[in-house]
């Protein structure tokens, strides 16, 4: 047993907490516009041409939630099955854009916007046989990490990059933030730090603050040993 | 209840006008807050009679809205809303001065009925 497995139950629960929660606002928005249309329906025959256009936006509504909810629970059941096998082989960027997803309500409510590099087309995509759930928590610890110094809102970008033959992974934040020197300072002080350093340890991958930019870079092996 | 002047606060903003939009076919006067600072405002500006409240938002959590309308305005009865699984936010709320709460998704003649009891309530 690695040293990181007893923090996968806390993060499957953080995670599945705050997209139950989101799929109930999904559930709450079509429960309102359903009964909008109720309310409506039973007011009158009248009503029903009286208030069209709010029947027609109550429907629109329901198609959208209904979309939203779909997309959450795709999410939440491949997030589901990412313990399937303890060690797999995984598309990087696919992962980034499977966790970026499951961050985004954690995102909003610290008024940051969490945005997905997409690789480039010349480059062939990253696979990494790795602990999937591991490699999920070191991503989220490293949002995590950045929310803590962005009190004033803003932006992360998440990407790949392949340096030096490694597989790399930036966090960029961007916003009203402090300067570069405080601004790493306060992350490497942040009571999240040491977590995420001890997961990408978990993964034999390493994690340090980027020094040409706002963020974090996290480097992960081809393959980890068993 | 008839015109009874309601503050929707909560930061999904479909919910909470689609809701709105109902209790105005009620002939309820419900306005809508996104967030806990417009609501703060819109509390100054022109003060409703009751404020159903989201409990988790962003920026300023539902509980420090709570906390701020009750220092300010103590007699406005308010009500939390919470999407949480379990009885713990809403019985949190209530010790800091909530009237009572209610599970997402809502039933509104539930909430409605909560309103009045809240309304009924004052001295």
């Amino acid at each position: 047993m690695n040293k990181c497995e007893d923090k996968e139950v806390a993060f499957f629960g953080k995670i599945t907490a705050g997209i139950t929660h989101e799929l109930k606002n999904v559930l709450a928005i079509i429960r309102e516009s359903s009964g909008l249309m109720e309310d409506i329906i039973s007011i009158s025959p009248e009503a029903i041409v009286k208030y069209q256009e709010k029947i027609q936006n109550s429907m629109i509504r329901i198609k959208e939630q209904i979309k939203r909810g779909v997309n959450l629970t795709d999410r939440l059941n491949k997030f589901a099955h990412s313990t399937d096998e303890t060690i797999a082989k995984i598309d990087l960027q696919e992962t980034i854009e499977q966790l970026v997803t499951l961050a985004q309500r954690f995102a909003r409510l610290k008024h940051v916007e969490l945005k997905t590099v997409p690789p480039s087309q010349e480059d062939p995509p990253v696979t990494l046989v790795t602990r999937h759930i591991q490699l999920q928590m070191v991503l989220f610890a490293s949002l995590e990490c950045c929310f803590t110094v962005m009190s004033g809102g803003g932006e992360i970008n998440i990407g790949i990059r392949k340096l030096e033959g490694k597989n790399t992974v930036h966090v960029v934040c961007k916003g009203d933030l402090p300067g570069q020197s405080e601004f790493s300072r306060n992350i490497s002080e942040s009571e999240k730090w040491p977590v995420l350093q001890e997961i990408a340890d978990c993964l034999e991958g390493s994690v340090d603050l980027d020094e040409t930019a706002h963020g974090i870079v996290m480097r992960f092996p081809d393959e980890i040993s068993r | 209840m008839k015109n009874l002047k309601i503050l929707l606060v909560d930061d999904e903003e479909e919910f909470v006008t689609t809701l709105a939009e109902r209790l105005e076919l009620r002939g309820l006067q419900a306005r809508t807050a996104l967030n806990g600072e417009a609501a703060l405002q819109m509390i100054e500006a022109d003060t409703p009679e009751i404020v159903i409240l989201d409990v988790l938002m962003p920026g300023i959590g539902g509980f420090e809205v709570l906390r701020r309308i009750k220092a300010q305005h103590p007699q406005i009865p308010v009500i939390l809303l919470t999407g949480r699984g379990s009885e713990k936010e809403g019985v949190k709320g209530m010790g800091l001065g909530a009237f009572d709460y209610l599970m997402k998704p809502l039933n509104i003649e539930e909430l409605i009925k909560k309103m009045q009891e809240a309304i009924e309530s004052q001295p």
